[in-house]
C-alpha cells in the first residue's frame, strides 16, 4: 500500500523548509499513479499556481496538470461556505454575515478559522463529486500553516467540539475531526532541513502530536546538497597540501570545500537525530540549486521520492 | 477618554514569514543597541530553547531577564533584558487590572469560554503580543523595544488583533447579544433581532450562542478598559517612534510572504524602515588562475583530480547560489518602497551559540540612528 493511498495528507513543518514544493512533488506522483488529487493551500499565498504557469482561482480549484488541481483556503470564504451549507440561503448570510455590525463579530470568534479550513479539506475528502457523481478527488493533500499554528489548526475541530459541546457547530466539527484523526483516512508528513534549529522544531512537533503522533509516517529531509566527489579523508590530505597559497581566489575555494565538508556532517547528524528521535522513514529530497522550481524539476523530485511512498 | 500617552520609548517590529530567522535578528538588533549604550527590551514569542542559550540566559520567561551583555563589553552603560510572550498570563493580568472588583476578575476568569479565548484557540497569541508590546512601551523603562512578531503566514494577524478587539467592542454586536432589548441597535442591523437569533442559533447552536453571549455579559465589565487600550495600541502602531523591518532570507519561499507583508504595511500605513536580508551568499572571488591549482600532490593522480574537481564544482554551486540571492534581493528591493535601506547579513559557517556568536551579525545590522533618524 502507497501513502497515497490515504485520502488526506496533512503537510506540515517549520517555515520556509518546503512544505508547498513537497505536497507539489506528492500531487504529481498521485496523478502519474492514476489518481485524482487536490492540493488545498491554507496560508492565502497561492504559490502553486505560479509555478505551474496557471492563473489562481483562489476559492475555486483550478487545475495546475492533468489530474491534479489547487485550490487556496481562505477563512472568510469557508466560513460563507460553512453558514450558506447551514442555512441555505445565500441572501440570508448576505444579509447578516456581510454586515458591518456581525462581520466584525464572526471574524473574532477564536478559532473558528482554522476549524473552517479544515472543514472545507473536509468537504473536499468526503463530499465532493464530479459531474458523474463519483468522489472527485481520491487525495487531498494539505499544505498546513507552518509548525506551531499547524498543530492549533490540527487540533481546531476538538477545540471547536469541546466549546459547543452540542448544536450544529459540534456535529460539523465531530465529522471532520472523525476523519482527520483516523490513521486509515489521514495521514502526516513533516518536512525539514538539514540544520540544527528546523531539526529541533521537528522533533519537538512530534512529541507534541500525542494521540495524532501515529498518524505521523513520513519524514522529507529537505534540500539535500550533493556529496562532493573527494572523499572526506582525501580532503583532509589535500588540504594541508593547498593551504598557505598565495591566492586568495584558492584560499577561499579551499574555504568552499570546507563548509561543502561542514553540510555534508551537518546533513548526516540531522538524519542520524531525526531518525533516532522520529522512529520514522526519514527520505532526501535534493536541493536543485535554482531560485525558483519549474515543472519539471518537480517532475524530477517526484522520481526520488516515489519508491519511498510505496515503502512506508 | 483617555489622553493620548506620550512616551519617549522607541519601538522596532520585526516581521517576516516563519524561519527567515527572525527571532535571531530581533536579538542581534536588541544586543547591538544595548552595546551601543542604550537600555533596551528584547520581546520573543519563540520559546526555543536556543535564544535563550544564543543570549547567554538560562531560561526566558513572561519576565525580564538581564542579559550579560558586559561579557562582551565591560564598561556598556546600555542594559538588554529578554522576555518571552505568555499569551494567558498577558490576558489574565489584564482582565485583573480592567475588572471593577476581585469578583468580576475571578468570574471571568473561570469562565469557560474565556479560558478557550485565552490559551486554546488561535488569534489570541497576536493580541496579547501588542499588549505586552504596548506595556514595555508606555511604561518608559526602556529607550528601545524590540518585538519579536509571532510566526504567522497568515495575514499579519497581529496587526489586525487591536483593530479587530477595537471593532468588537466598538460596533456592540456582542452588546446586543447581551441586551436584545435595545431596539436602536436592532435598527442598525438592518434586520429583525429573530431573523439574526434564528441565524445564527441554526449556524452556531443555541447553547453556544447562549454561552458566548454570558461570556460577553461577565466581561462588559472590562469594555471600557479593553476598548480604550485597542484604540492606544492602535496610536502605538502608528506612532512616528515605531519602525516596522521587513526580515526576509534570499530563499524563494519568502518573497511570496515579503511582498504580502509590504502590502498589509502600505494598506495600513504603518512606517516601513526597511529590509533585513538573512543568510545571504556572496559569489566566490572572480577567477581562480588555473596555475594555483596543482596539478599534482599528495595523492595518487586520479584521486588528485577529483579534489581539483570539488574545489572547481564548490565554486560553481557558490557562484549559482549566490546569483540566486542576488535576483532575490533585487526583486524584493524593487518591490519595497524606492530607496528603502537593505541590510544584507551574510551566511554565518556555524551556528550562533551564544551571545559572541550573535555579536558577529551585528556589524550588518542598522544602528538606531539608522532606522529612527537622529532623534
Amino acid at each position: 500500500m502507497s501513502l497515497l493511498d490515504h485520502s488526506i495528507i496533512v503537510v506540515t513543518g517549520k517555515g520556509g523548509v518546503g512544505k508547498t514544493t513537497v505536497c507539489a512533488v506528492l500531487g504529481l506522483i498521485a496523478t502519474r499513479q492514476g489518481k485524482r488529487a487536490i492540493i488545498t493551500e491554507t496560508s492565502g499565498a497561492r504559490v502553486l499556481p505560479g509555478i505551474f504557469g496557471v492563473k489562481s482561482q483562489g476559492y475555486q480549484p483550478v487545475e495546475l496538470s492533468p489530474g491534479l488541481d489547487t485550490l487556496s483556503i481562505t477563512p472568510l470564504e469557508a466560513i460563507e461556505d460553512y453558514v450558506v451549507q447551514q442555512i441555505k440561503v445565500r441572501k440570508l448570510y448576505e444579509l447578516v454575515f456581510r454586515n458591518r455590525v456581525m462581520a466584525p463579530f464572526v471574524d473574532g470568534v477564536p478559532g473558528l478559522h482554522d476549524a473552517v479550513q479544515l472543514g472545507k479539506v473536509w468537504d473536499c475528502a468526503v463530499q465532493a463529486r464530479d459531474w458523474q457523481g463519483h468522489p472527485r478527488w481520491d487525495l487531498v493533500i494539505v499544505d498546513a500553516p507552518a509548525t506551531g499554528h499547524g498543530l492549533t489548526m490540527l487540533q481546531a475541530p476538538r477545540s471547536m467540539m469541546d466549546l459547543t459541546r452540542a448544536g450544529p457547530l459540534y456535529k460539523g466539527n465531530a465529522k471532520v475531526e472523525s476523519v482527520l484523526s483516523d490513521p486509515v483516512q489521514t495521514r502526516l508528513i513533516i518536512v525539514c532541513l538539514p540544520e540544527e534549529m528546523p531539526v529541533a522544531e521537528t522533533i519537538e512537533l512530534s512529541q507534541r502530536l500525542g494521540p495524532r503522533r501515529r498518524q505521523l509516517s513520513l519524514c522529507v529531509l529537505n534540500e539535500m546538497h550533493p556529496a562532493p566527489s573527494v572523499p572526506p579523508q582525501d580532503w583532509t590530505i589535500a588540504r594541508d597540501a593547498l593551504t598557505g597559497s598565495s591566492s586568495p581566489a584558492l584560499d577561499e575555494a579551499v574555504g568552499l570545500v570546507d563548509t561543502w565538508q561542514d553540510r555534508m556532517q551537518a546533513q548526516d547528524r540531522a538524519r542520524k537525530r531525526l531518525a533516532a528521535e522520529l522512529k520514522l522513514t526519514i527520505t532526501d529530497l535534493p536541493f536543485l540549486f535554482r531560485r525558483r522550481l519549474t515543472p519539471a524539476d518537480l517532475a524530477r523530485l517526484a522520481d526520488t521520492l516515489t519508491p519511498v511512498l510505496t515503502a512506508v | 477618554m483617555t489622553t493620548p500617552h506620550m512616551s519617549r520609548t522607541r519601538v522596532a517590529i520585526c516581521c517576516g514569514s516563519g524561519g527567515v530567522g527572525k527571532t535571531t535578528i530581533s536579538a542581534a538588533l536588541a544586543l547591538k543597541w544595548a552595546l551601543a549604550g542604550q537600555r533596551v527590551a528584547v520581546l520573543t514569542i519563540d520559546p526555543a530553547r536556543r535564544l535563550a542559550d544564543s543570549l547567554s540566559i538560562g531560561q526566558i520567561g513572561n519576565t525580564a531577564v538581564r542579559v550579560p551583555i558586559e561579557q562582551l563589553s565591560p564598561q556598556t552603560t546600555g542594559h538588554l533584558d529578554a522576555m518571552m510572550l505568555d499569551a494567558k498570563a498577558t490576558f489574565d493580568d489584564l482582565v485583573r487590572r480592567f475588572a471593577t472588583s476581585d469578583s468580576a476578575a475571578s468570574r471571568i476568569l473561570a469562565n469557560r469560554y474565556y479560558q478557550f479565548a485565552s490559551t486554546r484557540l488561535g488569534g489570541s497569541h497576536e493580541y496579547m503580543a501588542m499588549e505586552r508590546l504596548y506595556d514595555l512601551w508606555h511604561n518608559g523603562d526602556y529607550d528601545v523595544v524590540v518585538l519579536d512578531t509571532p510566526p504567522t503566514r497568515n495575514a499579519l494577524d497581529f496587526l489586525r488583533a487591536p483593530d479587530r478587539m477595537a471593532s468588537l467592542m466598538d460596533e456592540g454586536v456582542l452588546r446586543w447579544l447581551v441586551m436584545p432589548a435595545s431596539r436602536s441597535g436592532w435598527r442598525a442591523l438592518e434586520l429583525g433581532s429573530e431573523v439574526l437569533s434564528r441565524v445564527l442559533k441554526k449556524v452556531m447552536g443555541r447553547g453556544t450562542v447562549s454561552e458566548i453571549a454570558e461570556f460577553f455579559e461577565i466581561f462588559r465589565d472590562l469594555w471600557d478598559g479593553f476598548h480604550a487600550r485597542s484604540v492606544e495600541v492602535r496610536s502605538l502602531l502608528r506612532d512616528p517612534m515605531t519602525t516596522f523591518l521587513l526580515v526576509s532570507s534570499p530563499a524563494p519561499a519568502a518573497r511570496a510572504d515579503a511582498l504580502y507583508f509590504l502590502d498589509q504595511l502600505a494598506q495600513k500605513q504603518l512606517p516601513f524602515g526597511g529590509f533585513v536580508v538573512n543568510r545571504t551568499l556572496t559569489p566566490p572571488l572572480p577567477r581562480l588562475d588555473p596555475a594555483v591549482l596543482p596539478a599534482k600532490g599528495p595523492l595518487p593522480p586520479e584521486r588528485w583530480d577529483q579534489v581539483l574537481d570539488t574545489i572547481r564544482q564548490a565554486r560553481t554551486l557558490r557562484q549559482r547560489l549566490a546569483k540566486a540571492h542576488a535576483e532575490a534581493i533585487a526583486q524584493l528591493r524593487k518591490a519595497g518602497p524606492q530607496q528603502a535601506p537593505c541590510w544584507l547579513v551574510p551566511e554565518q559557517a556555524h551556528d550562533l551559540h551564544d551571545l559572541g556568536g550573535l555579536a558577529t551579525i551585528t556589524q550588518s545590522l542598522p544602528s538606531l540612528p539608522d532606522i529612527h533618524g537622529q532623534t
